[in-house]
């Protein structure tokens, strides 16, 4: 007896691996060149950002079921989050000082160099498109 | 450098590992949520007819790149 077909909504050919990250690419690499503070690179980020949000929002691109639960296991979260947030608060209440360094005070000058500026833009739209995705 | 400086950087380093080690633990065992997992969980909640979960994941995400990013 012939089963019936599932009907799976398959993936636009310009959201497959092979197309976006290209594009992640070439825009990071152009995103490396804006330097911090300057309107260039918040007006880039935020186009950015509002192409994400708007495929995000849309059902243009099929998204992954999420799970129904989560297991118990969850709690082993708190642990990096626990540490995180403790350094990050300390440092911050002794005034984000060189001694007394946030994650942002220690990224900036790292920040100023292109190929880890270019790196982290890669990171953060691979990190919103696997959002989306979801 | 500080020997201040020193914990400082240490503990945003320890907290990185711990990221990667909780993440490499949950995509072997499964008894961990991924990241993803817990990001898709909190993205299925709406108000109304409102996704505040997805709205709310996407505004941070947005967030992080803008502050370390255009700041």
């Amino acid at each position: 007896m012939d089963q019936p077909e599932l009907a799976v909504p398959s993936a636009p050919a310009w959201s497959r691996p092979v197309v976006m990250m290209p594009i992640f690419t070439v825009a990071s690499l152009l995103g490396g060149l804006l330097p911090s503070f300057s309107i260039e690179a918040n007006l880039y980020i935020f186009a950015l950002g509002s192409v994400m949000l708007w495929l995000g929002l849309s059902q243009r691109v099929p998204r992954r079921p999420p799970p129904r639960r989560l297991p118990r296991g969850l709690v082993w979260w708190l642990l990096p989050v626990g540490v995180f947030v403790f350094f990050e608060l300390s440092t911050f209440a002794f005034g984000s000082t060189e001694e007394y360094p946030t994650l942002s005070l220690l990224a900036d000058p790292v920040l100023d160099h292109y190929v880890p500026r270019a790196l982290v833009y890669f990171g953060w739209l691979s990190g919103f498109w696997g959002l989306v995705r979801r | 450098m500080s020997v201040t400086r020193m914990i400082a950087i240490g503990g945003f380093v320890l907290a990185a590992l711990l990221v990667v080690g909780v993440e490499w633990a949950a995509r072997r065992w499964h008894r961990i949520p991924t990241l993803g997992d817990m990001a898709a969980v909190i993205m299925t909640h709406e108000a109304g007819r409102i996704p505040v979960g997805r709205i709310a994941v996407f505004g941070f995400w947005w967030w992080v790149g803008w502050h370390f990013l255009a700041r």
